[in-house]
């Protein structure tokens, strides 16, 4: 046989693309090659080009629903004005009008929930330069935590032997109720806000501070020494860093002089020299300090990496919650996204100027688009510490605290002060 | 005082360089290969699953002296005067025991190799019997494997290969 009859037999590799695409061969070397410049990549660009879309969509969905809040009291006095010509008593309308509102502001944390799983998991795909879940759904596993939920919802409900079985079931209902009805006074834009107290900072700290009495009683009811231990450590880093988050916000409440979320949102209107906001972020040093302080003591509150020594996967076998399961534990998950939501949006309120927009210009999108913008940004800061930094030692946890969250957010306030005296 | 506030500084710092890290990798590709949907191409001097090409070999027998788990047999074919010639008869290699080293490739006189390592990572046998492949003289790269149900040897079906024909080296 001769070599031309070998060579016309077999020519070069064909790839068989019938069982599935294969890689270019530049990306089977480790991707030192490929990072150096992705933008090479086709599927980088695709990518990019598909963000960029998403976030003009969004932008222009935005300008085209426009402003929200101004929308809602016609509607309510048409409702009024229907009910008169029925004869329908106006204190149904305003009955159903709350229950409807109580309903839309019930979604706002599940919707959070289903969107921050979904978010959390892909953002730290990407930081381990994995890509998390690509299959369920129709796009990058869109549709993954509704799949969650629904075999959370058909999986057994187990009580422990020797569990306190009335306090058992009793914890997660304690748990979720102050997360959802804490939701009350915060502004989700310009007028947007369910009920709009005048002591609304006051009243977000108190009710969430009730959550911590849930896990104490998800630790102890749980028949478990891990449990336990979770639910006490739970219980002395919520209750301490309860102390900073509150401190740091009263420079805040000074600058501003008043409680009401939405009024201190709303007094942040404005640029200094028309173009850097008048944000409290913004105010030398001491905005910068309480955002800070505000910021990591918010994570530890919410009980999430590198503060997350009450649910420890690794010390404490998920401390508080590993006698749950089921709803149950969808209930813990959903009110630990919700209180992510709760510091977002209070952070986004307090420090970002609410619904204003960043640059003057930018002032042709709503006020409500802002503010989901800077809470999702805030949001990504969360999931971004989680994934960057690894657990603290319990004892560190403490002496972080008291040693130098809390001086810092006292002086600061002093701080403050002087800030407000040298501006008046 | 002046210790502590460095030390604040440089905790600050480090955090921030951490932070830094991760922003960085989250933006940049990912290196997970999304396997059945995606395949990654081998080295070209990967070992892969042996391919054997029944009209190159001379029927010497140094793959079968070369083998170091005795995978492989072979018969010289038999001319009419009963003088052997350089054609096998039948040639057969076990999927099963073969422990990929390269060494029956290696040993092969012919050019191009008439027994060698092709890219194809994906050997996927549905029963034992699949493992043993057995060639005459015209048969293709993969063999033929003996069915005992109906005491035939026939091509292998549900192969996946990744190539359509293999590298030859």
């Amino acid at each position: 046989m001769t070599e031309e009859t070998i060579k016309t037999k077999f020519s070069e590799p064909i790839f068989n693309r019938s069982h599935g695409r294969l890689l270019m061969p530049e990306t089977r070397y480790w991707p030192t090659r490929m990072w150096k410049s992705p933008w090479r990549l086709p599927t980088y660009r695709r990518g990019a080009a598909v963000m960029a879309g998403i976030l003009s969509g969004g932008a222009a969905a935005a300008w085209l629903l426009g402003e929200a809040g101004p929308r809602v009291a016609p509607l309510y006095s048409l409702a009024e004005r229907y009910a008169l010509q029925q004869g329908v008593p106006l204190f149904l309308v305003a009955t159903v009008w709350t229950l409807i509102k109580a309903a839309v502001l019930l979604a706002v944390p599940l919707v959070n929930a289903l969107f921050a799983v979904w978010w959390e998991r892909k953002i730290s795909a990407h930081m381990q330069s994995r890509m998390g879940p690509m299959y369920v759904g129709w796009w990058h596993g869109a549709l993954q935590t509704v799949a969650d939920g629904i075999k959370l919802f058909i999986k057994e409900d187990i009580v422990p032997e020797c569990a306190d079985k009335f306090v058992h079931l009793l914890a997660p209902v304690v748990v979720i109720i102050p997360a959802i009805v804490a939701f009350a006074p915060i502004p989700f834009g310009r007028e947007l806000v369910y009920a709009d107290l005048d002591i609304g900072t006051v009243y977000v700290f108190a009710v969430s501070g009730v959550s911590v009495m849930g896990i104490i009683m998800a630790g102890w009811s749980s028949g478990n020494k891990f449990s336990l231990l979770g639910g006490l450590r739970s219980a002395a880093q919520l209750v301490s860093y309860e102390l900073p988050r509150t401190f740091s916000v009263i420079p805040v409440i000074m600058l501003a002089g008043t409680l009401n979320l939405s009024a201190i949102a709303g007094l942040q209107a404005g640029y200094w020299g028309g173009l850097l906001p008048r944000w409290f972020i913004f105010y030398p040093v001491v905005g910068q300090v309480a955002f800070a302080v505000f910021l990591i003591a918010s994570v530890a509150e919410t009980n999430r990496i590198p503060f997350d020594i009450p649910e420890a996967e690794s010390e404490l076998v998920a401390g508080f919650n590993t006698e749950y399961s089921g709803m149950k534990f969808a209930l813990f998950f959903l009110s630990e996204f919700a209180y992510v939501l709760l510091s977002c949006l209070l952070m986004a309120a307090f420090f970002f100027g609410g619904g204003q927009p960043p640059l003057p210009f930018l002032g042709f999108l709503p006020s409500w688009a802002w503010f989901l913008a800077k809470t999702l940004t805030l949001i990504f800061c969360f999931l971004w510490f989680r994934w960057t930094f690894p657990r603290f030692r319990v004892d560190r946890l403490m002496n972080f605290n008291w040693k130098f969250l809390l001086p810092v957010s006292l002086l600061n306030i002093a701080a403050a002060g002087v800030l407000i005296w040298l501006l008046s | 005082m002046k210790n502590y506030l460095s030390f604040v500084f440089e905790a600050f710092w480090n955090t921030l360089k951490g932070l830094w890290l991760t922003l960085k990798v989250l933006f940049l590709p990912a290196i997970t290969v999304q396997y059945p949907t995606e395949k990654i191409v081998p080295y070209p001097r990967f070992r892969g699953m042996p391919a054997y090409d029944s009209e190159a070999c001379i029927a010497c027998g140094m793959c079968v002296r070369a083998c170091p788990s005795r995978c492989i047999a072979l018969a010289n074919a038999v001319s009419s005067e009963g003088k052997r010639m350089p054609k096998i008869a039948w040639y057969t290699l076990d999927y099963g025991r073969c422990n990929f080293c390269g060494l029956c490739e290696e040993s092969c006189p012919t050019k191009p190799k008439a027994v060698w390592h092709s890219l194809d990572y994906e050997a996927v046998f549905g029963t034992r019997e699949e493992m043993v492949r057995r060639w005459k003289r015209g048969d293709d790269l993969w063999g033929t494997a003996h069915n005992s149900a109906d005491a035939q040897f026939a091509a292998v079906t549900d192969q996946i290969h990744i190539q359509d024909v293999p590298v030859r080296k």
